[in-house]
């Protein structure tokens, strides 16, 4: 199986650059990524650095309204925008890291976005269901996605947060439902995002960070 | 739907990894035992989570632990949750760049509360399980603190309400008890208190085969089952317990297979 999901040579020289901020688990999605054998894989902050990626990918543990503070304290918003938005360097979201790509959470009172794409964060209902969601789900992906290739029809996921996206807008998203239905993934163009965390979801997280690689 | 969980728990103490009963450690091999008797990344791959707990006694190093985790983790492809002697934001700080992905704690939630709402400040309250240890005396649950040795006044029933105020994201419900035995969980406390409980719970202490497993996913508000028996789930113990636990229609995920 290894075989299959390794990447072999073909991307010997794919430089991935993990947005550094300092809220993410970091180690468990460069690991991921060096047994998918990315040979360069890189934390920075910097716009040189960002500029010379191959693929972006945004982690992220923590608060909204941290995060967002540390992302504009460092011109984060202006050089992702400049590169992914305008640009075309593929950059993947991951659970907060794909809430900061819409455009406002309600955590730790009402923060804006880098609204790259048409979300909006809400609390799950802890009169409904018990907060956090956390475990492995079930993901109904959407059939025009690129993410979801080679991988189960229902194909579980490891999700673990307290904040869903929903959207109203075609952003290709893959839905999710914990007492009820939520985005887990979307794409549109370069830019995806997944509420849940590949890097932690065995083999299918493999498969997705390996489709995100190969065709974005 | 969301699934259940089945969670390792891997006890570490000075270096060696650990089979513990009633809280007593016995020895049972250091990182490359358990590559060798256990190959890791194969277990893993059973798992929907791994927790590692440093038992030890006295002054512990969490530097070395830190070390340890760092080891284990590469190739692991699933949540790891580490903790036991967390007192200090810079204590979490290094298990999370070692790899952890969420923190489990204990004593601090009693000691040291204002911690614990910093760490959930920082990380989410999804990054940080509440561990609670618990004895029954006289038909009383007892919370025990410090791997066990020192009882704290709150009963079980109070103790989780003041835990789940302090707004973390998982208990994790240990019976010192059946802890290590095989005999099987704690089903009369579990299914008594389980309903009251608002956050994810995650059951250990008793586990000594897939049957204990399968009656402990069966409780509706269970979220997810843990064992710590080194001993009875060595080899193909995990993995063919998956299966069957799959082949009886429980809701655990699935997977593709990683192989190394």
């Amino acid at each position: 199986m290894a075989t299959q999901i390794r990447s072999g040579n073909r991307f010997r020289n794919m430089r991935i650059v993990i947005v550094d901020y300092g809220m993410g688990n970091i180690k468990s999605i460069s690991s991921t990524l060096q047994y998918l054998e990315i040979k360069d894989v890189l934390f920075s902050a910097d716009y040189e650095v960002l500029r010379s990626a191959d693929k972006i990918i945004l982690p992220g543990v923590g608060s909204f309204a941290k995060a967002m503070k540390r992302i504009r304290d460092a011109n984060l918003d202006i050089i992702l925008e400049e590169l992914s938005v305008k640009g075309t360097i593929p950059l993947l979201g991951i659970c907060l890291g794909m809430q900061l790509l819409g455009l406002s959470s309600p955590e730790d009172g009402f923060n804006t976005g880098l609204g790259f794409v048409d979300g909006i964060v809400t609390k799950f209902d802890s009169s409904a269901c018990k907060i956090p969601h956390v475990g492995f789900n079930q993901v109904k992906p959407n059939l025009s996605s690129r993410l979801y290739i080679s991988l189960p029809v229902f194909p579980d996921f490891y999700f673990t947060h307290s904040y869903k996206m929903n959207s109203d807008t075609n952003i290709h998203q893959s839905m999710c439902e914990y007492d009820q239905e939520f985005v887990a993934s979307f794409e549109k163009d370069n830019i995806a995002g997944v509420q849940f965390h590949p890097e932690l979801s065995q083999g299918n997280g493999l498969q997705l960070l390996k489709n995100f690689i190969e065709l974005f | 739907m969301l699934r259940k969980r089945i969670i390792f728990a891997l006890i570490y103490s000075d270096g060696y990894f650990t089979q513990s009963r009633n809280f007593r450690l016995q020895r049972v091999g250091d990182l490359k035992w358990l590559e060798k008797n256990y190959q890791f990344q194969k277990i893993a791959s059973s798992l929907d989570e791994l927790i590692v707990i440093d038992a030890s006694k006295g002054q512990k190093s969490i530097t070395s632990f830190a070390s340890m985790i760092s080891d284990l983790v590469n190739d692991v492809f699933i949540p790891i949750c580490a903790g036991g002697g967390i007192r200090s934001m810079q204590d979490a700080e290094l298990l999370f760049k070692s790899g952890a992905d969420k923190i489990i704690v204990n004593q601090i939630l009693l000691q040291n509360p204002g911690l614990v709402r910093e760490l959930i400040s920082n990380y989410g309250s999804q990054s940080v399980v509440a561990s609670i240890d618990y004895k029954q005396v006289n038909g009383i649950n007892e919370v025990y603190i410090d791997n066990g040795s020192s009882k704290i006044p709150q009963r079980l029933e109070e103790y989780i309400r003041y835990v789940e105020l302090l707004d973390i994201g998982e208990i994790y419900l240990n019976s010192i008890d059946k802890d290590g035995t095989g005999f099987g969980y704690d089903f009369d406390t579990i299914n008594e208190i389980a309903r009251h409980i608002s956050k994810p719970l995650i059951i250990a202490g008793g586990a000594g085969n897939e049957n204990h497993l399968i009656g402990g996913l069966a409780i509706k508000e269970v979220s997810a089952v843990a064992t710590a028996n080194l001993f009875n789930f060595i080899g193909d113990g995990l993995p063919n317990a998956r299966k069957k636990i799959i082949d009886t229609g429980v809701n655990i995920a699935n997977w593709s297979p990683v192989n190394s």
